[in-house]
């Protein structure tokens, strides 16, 4: 896998997309038995996905197809030929290149007072994210980090990009 | 004599290379830092905080910084460059969320003419996006009393929340709330009929 042999990769995909079928399945199923219960903790949903997205849940590695909801402490995975756009409730978006992972640490969202806080950790790979309406009650209530800093600010708009050890 | 410099210069160059190459290793991951103008085309202030070193500040659009297990200094990439090295990640933004206002008959939870026109363009918003969910909020004019109101504002977001679901959308994809008579479109006294007022805001994401 590591030194990318063409015959190594043309395995992994085709079982990857056996995989997300078969989960995908058993996500609709859940997602339909408990819908009302999870809706409160849900905190956004992929809106975009090109190439391989991974969603890690709990140690579970998910499809990460359009429509995917999103919880605390999710992690987003792209591939090499992958990129994802994701969405929160307060409609807050972060987006990702390839080879990139982002740990979603902390979500919370108060829809009719619109305080709370979002923590993303950009653990590699070329993000940019944008600040919906929590930043309208506290301008710096979306804060992202990386391995070697924090960043926090008025600023609305802002992209980092950590490059591969 | 002249090859004995020429030998010297190569092997300068030789050490020059290892020294960087053995720099760029100490140092681990390269990180940039860069403020984007937002979508009104403004763009704030950045605080970097590094974990070893100063905190820097970043101000307006494309401001940039570098960091590293060293701390961090203040960049110098062009827009250009932060457009190629970040095409990828903003290629993918979700698309931002469009707002439709919908107004009622008074003191019903039926729609006007005009909007159950506007209603359309809302289904066919939703049925353009790969992934729509929808948050609806209702409210009212200040006729009636504030609990009543109450009301009436959440039956209006829930009618149109049936709308969707009957259309095909999923119950976890649609939000409806009601504000009653608190947050008015235009600011009225007490018991004044207002038709702007009597709406419900639909945001489709």
């Amino acid at each position: 896998m590591q030194d990318g042999k063409p015959e190594g990769e043309i395995t992994l995909n085709k079982s990857y997309f056996r995989l997300a079928a078969g989960l995908g399945g058993a996500v609709l199923l859940c997602a339909a038995a408990s819908a009302f219960a999870q809706a409160a903790v849900w905190v956004g949903q992929i809106k975009v996905s090109r190439g391989i997205v991974v969603l890690e849940r709990g140690g579970q590695k998910l499809p990460g197809m359009v429509g995917v909801r999103l919880k605390e402490n999710d992690v987003i995975l792209t591939e090499a030929n992958g990129s994802a756009g994701l969405m929160f409730n307060d409609n807050s978006t972060l987006s990702l290149g390839p080879n990139a992972e982002v740990v979603l640490e902390r979500y919370a969202y108060d829809s009719t007072t619109y305080l709370g806080a979002f923590d993303a950790f950009v653990k590699r790979g070329a993000v940019s994210i944008e600040a919906g309406n929590l930043a309208n009650a506290q301008p710096e209530a979306v804060r992202v980090k990386t391995p070697q800093a924090e960043l926090k600010g008025q600023a609305r708009s802002f992209a980092v990009n950590v490059e591969g050890k | 004599m002249m090859l004995d410099r020429h030998a010297a210069k190569q092997l300068k160059t030789l050490a020059s290379l290892f020294l960087a190459l053995g720099l760029a290793a100490c140092a681990g991951p390269r990180e940039t830092y860069v403020v984007l103008p937002d979508a009104g085309g403004q763009a704030g202030a950045l605080t970097v905080t590094p974990k070893a070193g100063k905190p820097l500040q970043l101000s307006g659009a494309y401001a940039n910084a570098q960091g590293g297990a060293d701390g961090a200094q203040t960049g110098k990439l062009s827009e250009q460059e932060i457009k190629a090295a970040f095409a990828e990640a903003m290629s993918a933004r979700p698309e931002s969320p469009q707002r439709f206002t919908l107004y009622f008959l008074e003191g019903r939870d039926e729609l006007t003419v005009d909007s159950k026109k506007e209603m359309d363009k809302v289904l066919a918003e939703v049925r353009r996006r790969p992934a729509p969910d929808v948050i609806v909020v209702g409210h009212t004019d200040r006729v009636g009393s504030l609990a009543d109101n109450d009301r009436l504002a959440l039956r209006r977001a829930e009618r149109l929340r049936s709308e969707l679901l009957k259309q095909g959308l999923p119950g976890d994809s649609v939000q409806a709330a009601g504000r009653g008579e608190r947050e008015p479109l235009v600011a009225t006294t007490d018991e004044v009929a207002e038709p702007r007022n009597r709406r419900v805001e639909m945001l489709v994401r």
